[in-house]
């Protein structure tokens, strides 16, 4: 039996500060589902395929279903969950409802977060720049023609404040 | 359901310190985890303990030596196609890092951990139940190939696409253990056609870093078949370096991936220089290709295919970079 | 309540809610994380559940010994199939399949054994230590393997392994094939291929000891169908279960039939005496499996000089793998759908569904339709140019008129597909680009229909077709009870915008509550896109039913007669004098007066002569209120190199009838046209020796956002008499189009014909290889001949 199987992981969620005793082989998407409550964050694959997984930590975008909670200590971590302000959906977040970039929902919480890690490192990204920072994400409802519409929305909602 | 084994996890700030660990029986050095992670998830391995080597500074540093640009294992795929020393003079790398996975995968997956990929199957790169249904494979837990039924060595293929582009660039590779401290060899000497055995890093070594030269006179590219655009790993990947003059190849250097259990630095290149780059020289370079790679039936798409194209993104490629 | 201030705003603006664009009733929940799908559902202190899958292909079982599992701390259920033993299926002629398997074992992932333990590691080591004793029996994993002669049968009632053969011919084809000027027949193949909807499956019982009551919650498109084959299963009566669909995340046709893992968990948790959640696994999604299956089909055409189709044969062989399900509709709606697209006086189908040792088959998107429409318009194409006519034109020799009754008895009322087919022309530039592009560019052409719902339901009751509750109370919101599945394609939204358009209310005043089998009114599901129409033309008979109500209960205030009164959206006078304005507040509260709440139903019924009671053979099949057409160009380049087919653009005009929401409509026309192309170009579920080797999304290859096209969609709203304000179905009829035109503009850019799908890389490029040696082969013997 390894020594040390279970460790207490301090990170921020979605801007609150945490403190859990977890296995050191959970898997971050099971720390975020089962252990913080957070269901916003799915999971369509067995294993870093699908993208619906995606979360950001530190701003950057991470599949949390192939990462170990154990390693994301110490750092931010902000899921679907965090974007929308005082109740008010995020930029994103509205454009992918008003534009009907998704449509069953599940790849969407992905979907944004990845395009939101997008729009955060460039604010004015091409429909070519779009599609590479969408490109692991699986997308099975739209054909993704209204997602590529739909942060194109954002962009221009973002670029008229 | 595939959960996870157990294991002890230990988060070295020293390359010192990580190879010490990594002496250990049933260690197994984790980096960005794109590629160890799924695995695990799938049953593949049971370490006691894995070594995270992703916080060491000396791993994560992009630099300029008097042996080239030392870039270290732990630099992610992002910062390696953003680092301003390779964006200056290594575009090759940048445009076959930028075909890796997907955008999210290069946030995280490293240099370090695409050169020892582990090599695919689709034998074995399935689940635990559908390995067991099918009496396990060579490379993993069983004892017969079921790409070749006969053989006696595994034939699962390497399908890393930035070793091509790194061999090009005539890599070193900087490799660190407990007992024998720091070692140099070539890229090429690192990789062994053995598809369950394609790194040649004894038990513990670690891949600490990897030295590029420049290529200042050379045209190079790199071209990717697979079946989507994005996610997918190459079923023939080609890097290209040329220099040449008119339609006359005077210094070329190719390297091809997804064909064999490693990557291969094409021998007898020389062949083609020194002349124009004719029917004649296409054909050589058609053979060169041809004998030197072997695609099995370790992907669903025939061999014969990856095969063919092996030969025609090489010859075009060639081509295009000789006419830029 | 309202205020007069807001009363003023509101008349002026009654709400024309059908035909606007807006978003998804239940758009918020999904892009802030809040919408609950199964697996996400509160459940503390459920038990795990897990199955044990078959790695055999065909075996008896000897022995399943499981007192080990039982053994084991932490396990609380361990069933096997003799926990049950009532079968189930989706057709009541094809009950085979048991939750889990007793006897045998028909396929490799097949259920053999469950298990509820407190946590997944318990729950795995459980299945670990549950022994199987079998013996092995000879596996068929072809059709032909299948039919061989002296083939077991792989279900007893089921001999020479044929779950059904259908031999159809109207009119006369040889008479048909004499009059035509150009004869020709082909062979096709289509690879099987599956749904891949993003969310795995899952579901979550909880059984109620005390009280002997089961509630099950999973990623159904089909509650009502669950809750009978729980009902069958658990030898429950079906007022003691409650089935409740959340959120789902797509379906596709995967969920439209009562799944093992639904009734295993319900097994479970009566077991366990608690709450069972069972997740499959991405690989155990892939096994269930119920997606397209592999068909062979031979299709023979006659065409006159000018276009004229004289007749068409068609034999059609599917691989239906292990269990009958759906497949029984499949076959039959491959023959009947040969009909109501074009003017065919001469159709023979014969078709064979047959039972192989594979995952089963079942029903998915463009049912029966898609691999046959495939051959037919590729066929239609080859001739065309055989006969140097333009592959518009074709199809236009061979148009239909409304109202059209077809020699199989499928009638229509509208038929936009010449609008279609005008739109595509026009818009991708067909005249200026076929055959005038340069070589591996090219642009291509297919057409399709499909039904808006199926005449006759699964299960026939003399029910209505639909039912929808509508209650109004004192707090003047209005709720809309359905049994419709929402799950992804806005049926929740449609039928929101469908009351609100005949109350004139805002949408905030509207909810709607969905599929709990405790509280909303039955539905036979979401299946053969018939919600729109079905559910639609309920909640529009409801609606009217309510404001009904709600014009004599504001005559009463008004002090004039009902039908003097005029609905101004949220306001009500007597017609003409605005002065007499009163609120829809006003309206409620007289309304509800001495009779409190309102409740009222709508229902609907599928007119008689669309239910296919007509005298022709297997007329049942293929009637429908209203058929929906769809014509797609798609641009395509070929990369000769390397064989690879990237498609550039998409033009998609599709005939719904009518547009309740026209950005819901392209979603899914997108959607659908989309998952076409995937299968035309990329997916395909490939076996080795029974073993699945795509059952995950590296190696089952559906297109990423990178390769995926432009899909421009025109919406063509000729109006049906049958449709709630004349809408039909928006998500499936222009699916099968796609991959016909997708061959058809291969052979635009590089001149070589595909015959198989999906045209992968490696096919196209083995085919320019072979011409080219062809071609130096046709060489040299030139030079000889010199």
């Amino acid at each position: 039996m390894p020594t040390n199987s279970k460790m207490i992981l301090r990170v921020l969620v979605n801007g609150i500060a945490r403190e859990d005793l977890i296995p050191v082989n959970m898997l971050l998407v099971n720390y975020l589902r089962d252990v913080v409550g957070v269901t916003g964050t799915k999971t369509g694959c067995d294993g870093g395929e699908c993208g619906a997984c995606t979360i950001l930590v530190n701003g950057e975008p991470l599949l949390s279903c192939i990462e170990l909670a154990a390693r994301v200590a110490g750092k931010q971590l902000e899921t679907i969950e965090s974007l929308a302000h005082n109740g008010r959906m995020s930029t994103l977040q509205r454009s992918f409802h008003e534009q009907l970039g998704t449509q069953c929902g599940f790849c969407t919480p992905g979907m944004i977060m990845a395009s939101e890690a997008l729009l955060r490192q460039q604010s004015t990204p091409t429909d070519q720049q779009i599609k590479t920072a969408l490109e692991g994400n699986l997308c099975r409802c739209t054909g993704y023609v209204k997602i590529i519409e739909s942060v194109r929305t954002a962009i221009k909602l973002n670029g008229d404040v | 359901m595939e959960i996870l084994p157990e294991f002890e996890l230990h988060q070295p700030d020293s390359v010192a310190t990580a190879v010490k660990l990594g002496a250990q029986t049933g260690a197994k050095y984790l980096a960005g985890g794109t590629d160890l992670m799924p695995n695990l998830r799938h049953g593949l391995g049971d370490p006691i303990s894995l070594i995270d080597v992703s916080g060491i500074a000396d791993m994560q540093a992009i630099e300029n030596t008097a042996m080239g640009l030392r870039i270290g294992a732990s630099v992610t795929l992002q910062q390696l196609v953003t680092n301003p020393l390779v964006l200056a003079n290594y575009s090759l790398l940048i445009e076959a890092a930028n075909t890796i996975a997907g955008t999210t995968h290069r946030h995280h997956a490293t240099v370090g951990g695409n050169l020892c990929l582990d090599t695919r199957c689709q034998y074995y790169n399935q689940s635990e139940w559908w390995r067991k249904s099918n009496s396990y494979c060579l490379k993993y837990k069983g004892d017969s190939c079921h790409v070749a039924p006969n053989g006696n060595v595994c034939r699962a293929a390497f399908s890393g696409d930035l070793a091509p582009a790194m061999l090009v660039h005539g890599a070193q590779v900087e490799i660190w253990s407990a007992k024998g401290g720091q070692r140099i060899i070539d890229l090429d000497d690192m990789y062994q056609d053995d598809g369950a055995n394609s790194l040649l890093l004894k038990p513990g070594e670690l891949l600490v870093a990897v030295l590029v030269k420049p290529l200042p006179t050379f045209n190079t590219g790199y071209r990717k078949v697979r079946v989507r655009g994005g996610l997918d790993f190459p079923l023939a990947g080609v890097a290209v370096a040329v220099q040449g003059r008119g339609n006359k190849l005077e210094q070329v250097m190719i390297a091809l991936t997804g064909t064999d259990s490693r990557p291969i630095l094409l021998k007898g290149c020389d062949d083609l220089c020194g002349k124009p780059l004719d029917d004649a020289a296409l054909k050589a370079l058609e053979r060169l290709v041809r004998t030197q790679t072997k695609p099995m039936r370790s992907t669903f798409i025939p061999n014969q295919y990856r095969s063919k194209v092996a030969v025609n993104i090489s010859r075009r490629l060639l081509l295009d970079l000789l006419m830029r | 309540m309202q205020n007069k201030a807001s009363v003023e705003l509101h008349m002026v603006r009654p709400n024309q809610a059908a035909g606007a664009r807006i978003p998804l009733v239940d758009g918020v929940e999904k892009v802030t994380g809040k919408a609950q799908y199964t697996a996400d559902l509160e459940a503390r202190g459920a038990l795990v559940g897990a199955i044990l899958r078959s790695p055999y292909a065909h075996a008896e079982i000897i022995n399943i010994d499981v007192s080990k599992a039982r053994a084991l701390a932490g396990v609380k259920a361990v069933i096997t199939g003799d926990d049950c033993g009532v079968a189930f299926g989706i057709l009541p002629i094809s009950e085979l399949e048991f939750p889990l398997a007793k006897g045998k074992l028909r396929y490799r992932g097949d259920a053999v054994a469950a298990v509820a333990a407190v946590d997944e590691k318990t729950a795995q080591l459980a299945l670990d230590l549950i022994e199987l004793e079998v013996r092995e029996l000879p596996a068929y994993f072809t059709i032909k393997e299948a039919l061989a002669d002296g083939a077991i049968a792989i279900h007893e009632r089921r001999e020479g392994n044929v779950e059904r053969k259908v031999d159809d011919e109207f009119g006369d084809v040889e008479t048909g094939f004499s009059a035509a000027d150009l004869v020709m027949e082909r062979s096709y193949h289509c690879a099987e291929v599956t749904h891949a909807h993003m969310e795995p499956h899952a579901a979550l019982a909880e059984y109620d000891v005390e009280r002997d009551l089961m509630t099950l919650q999973s990623v159904t498109q089909v509650p009502y169908y669950v809750h009978l084959m729980l009902s069958q299963c658990l030898d429950m009566d079906s007022s003691r279960i409650r089935v409740i669909k959340p959120f789902v995340g797509g379906g596709f046709g995967a969920r439209t039939e009562t799944l093992n893992l639904e009734v295993i968990a319900c097994l479970l948790a009566r077991v366990a005496g608690g709450v069972v959640r069972l997740k499959l696994s991405r690989e155990e999604t892939f096994l269930t499996h119920k997606g397209r299956p592999e068909t062979d089909i031979i299709m023979k055409m006659g065409l006159t000089q000018s276009g004229k189709i004289t007749a068409v044969q068609a034999q059609v062989a599917q691989r239906g793998g292990a269990y009958g399900g759906y497949g029984v509709i499949t076959i039959l709606y491959s023959g009947a759908l040969l009909h109501a697209i074009y003017d065919i006086a001469n159709i023979k189908f014969e078709g064979q569904r047959v039972l192989t040792n594979t995952p089963g088959c079942g029903a998915m998107r463009g049912h029966g339709t898609v691999n046959v429409r495939f051959a037919f318009e590729s066929l239609l194409d080859t001739m065309a140019c055989e006969l140097g006519m333009d592959p518009i034109a074709v199809r236009r020799a061979n148009l239909l008129s409304p109202e059209f009754e077809t020699v199989n008895g499928l009638k229509g009322l509208s038929y936009g597909l010449p609008e279609c087919l005008d739109w595509v022309e026009e818009a991708s530039a067909w005249q200026q680009k076929r055959g005038a592009m340069p070589v591996g560019k090219g642009v291509g052409i297919g057409c399709s229909h499909f039904v808006s719902g199926a005449g006759k339901p699964v299960h026939w009751t003399g029910e209505p077709h639909a039912t929808i509750i509508l209650k109004l109370d004192f707090d003047g919101g209005i709720t809309i009870f359905t049994g419709a599945s929402d799950i992804g394609q806005g049926s929740s939204t449609i039928l929101t915008q469908t009351v609100a358009q005949v109350l004139g209310v805002d949408y905030s005043r509207l909810r709607v509550i969905a599929n709990d089998s405790a509280i909303t009114p039955k539905d036979n599901g979401s299946y053969s896109s018939r919600v729109t129409v079905y559910v639609g033309n309920a909640a529009l008979d409801a609606a009217n039913n309510l404001k009904q109500i709600l014009l004599q209960a504001a005559a009463v205030k008004l002090d004039c007669r009902a039908d003097q009164v005029e609905c101004l959206g949220e306001a009500y006078q007597v017609q003409g004098l605005p002065n007499t304005l009163i609120s829809f507040a006003d309206v409620v509260a007289q309304a509800i007066k001495g009779g409190g709440t309102i409740n009222v139903k709508g229902t609907y019924f599928v007119p008689r002569e669309h239910q296919g009671l007509g005298k022709q053979r297997g007329a049942a099949v293929g009637s429908t209120p209203g058929f929906s057409y769809g014509a797609t160009v798609a641009e395509v380049s070929v990369d000769q190199d390397t064989g690879q087919i990237s498609v550039d653009k998409i033009w998609v005009a599709h005939d719904c009838g009518f547009a309740i929401n026209p950005m819901s409509v392209e979603g899914q026309v997108q959607g659908g046209v989309w998952m076409g192309l995937a299968q035309a170009i990329s997916e395909q579920t490939r076996y080795t020796n029974g073993l699945h080797m795509d059952a995950n999304f590296i190696d089952y290859r559906f297109p990423s956002i990178v390769e995926s096209p432009d899909i421009e969609v025109k919406m063509i709203e000729p109006g049906d008499p049958n449709g709630p304000f004349g809408a039909k179905e928006a998500s499936e009829g222009a699916l099968s189009s796609i991959l016909a035109a997708v061959a058809s503009a291969v052979r635009d850019a590089i001149g070589i014909e595909m015959n198989a799908t999906p045209m992968t890389a490696d096919r196209i490029l083995a085919k320019l290889i072979a011409r080219e040696k062809q071609a130096k082969r046709q060489q040299p013997r030139k030079q000889e001949a010199r």
